[in-house]
């Protein structure tokens, strides 16, 4: 089907202009310092946007209540570990294994 | 293709390049396993919808971006037009914009094709990884950067193709909760950042509004509560110190 092409087409167009805008040369603008120390708070801000809708709204879309939701719960032993541990490779499996465990559980 | 990079400059005072290759490769890791679910996802959601198994490959090689990429294949799927496609990856890629702005003044000077890699391996991962580095060294490593890039780019694509060839023999993979992983990844990251008061401040700010918005259905929650988030860090910047 001819429109997969030009959607992947203007996909790849659109995410790589996303992506490289700022660094064009010509791109007659300068940083201030005070948006300089705004982005500063880029990656916190972007993150936790992000991460915060599947821990506490994915119960939504099945059929738990707020606080039985696996990923609430899964979602808060995330936060605990990686406030105790400081490998993030760690954090990432052992909570990825807990939330399994709960699907497990659950189904 | 790396050593044609410009990145001599930058790495002298803190080991050699195969080194900081490792250190780039060893700390992108933990987030290209968590994102292994969802490439699967896509790669069999991909071909469940209709695309060929070479166009659902050509999404994660030319497009590579998760979020954008799920998206719109759910669009497809519903047969919805070209235009909602385009502009839901405009809304779900334009935090890239954010992070192409924080590197502008480390990569602007670079060469052409130094700016084209970084910019087309620039994920919420590689600029996670690259901005607790330039924090830590307080200098930016295009080797470093485009390292870790290159290293999430491989195993994207590899699970990519793994959900185009065996997507259809698992089942219900859509309801297995795989976003989960992309949680756990961002929590992992974002919760050892947590700094200073400022910081903690920028996080709560942007958690509470993104769950507020996405309540109301606000199809702009992600860049709104971003930019709450960042607002509130900015002005709260000034009490970092009677708190430290």
């Amino acid at each position: 089907m001819n429109n997969y092409w030009l959607a992947l087409l203007g996909m790849t167009c659109i995410t790589f202009t996303c992506r490289y805008l700022f660094f064009a040369k010509k791109l007659p603008f300068t940083l201030g310092v005070k948006t300089k120390r705004a982005l500063a708070y880029t990656a916190p801000s972007v993150l936790t946007a992000m991460w915060v809708p599947i821990v506490f709204l994915s119960y939504q879309h099945i059929e738990k209540s707020f606080l039985d939701s696996p990923f609430l719960i899964a979602g808060l032993i995330t936060i605990a570990l990686s406030l105790k541990l400081k490998s993030t490779l760690l954090v990432v499996i052992i909570s990825i294994a807990v939330f399994v465990a709960l699907q497990l559980i659950y189904y | 293709m790396l050593g044609s990079l410009d990145t001599s400059k930058n790495t002298t005072h803190h080991g050699n390049k195969q080194q900081l290759i490792y250190q780039a490769t060893a700390d992108i890791l933990p987030l290209a396993i968590a994102v292994i679910p969802w490439g699967i996802l896509c790669g069999s959601l991909a071909i469940k919808i209709g695309l060929s198994p070479i166009q659902a490959q050509l999404m994660s090689l030319l497009v590579f971006a998760g979020a954008a990429q799920l998206a719109s294949l759910t669009l497809m799927g519903g047969a919805g037009a070209l235009s909602s496609i385009f502009s839901s990856t405009f809304v779900i890629s334009s935090r890239h914009l954010l992070y192409s702005a924080v590197f502008r003044e480390h990569v602007r000077q670079s060469s052409f094709t130094t700016r084209c890699c970084t910019a087309f391996f620039l994920t919420d991962e590689m600029f996670a990884v690259t901005c607790a580095y330039l924090e830590k060294y307080k200098s930016f490593s295009h080797l470093y950067a485009i390292s870790a890039g290159i290293v999430f780019y491989l195993v994207w694509n590899a699970a990519t193709f793994i959900g185009i060839t065996a997507g259809q023999f698992i089942p219900n993979i859509e309801s297995l909760g795989l976003e989960f992983a992309i949680a756990a990844t961002f929590i992992a990251i974002v919760i050892p950042s947590i700094n200073s008061f400022s910081v903690l401040m920028s996080v709560l700010a942007s958690g509470i509004s993104v769950l507020i918005l996405s309540l109301m259905n606000n199809e702009h929650a992600l860049i709104i509560a971003t930019f709450i988030g960042m607002a509130t860090g900015f002005f709260t910047a000034s009490k970092d110190e009677e708190h430290e």
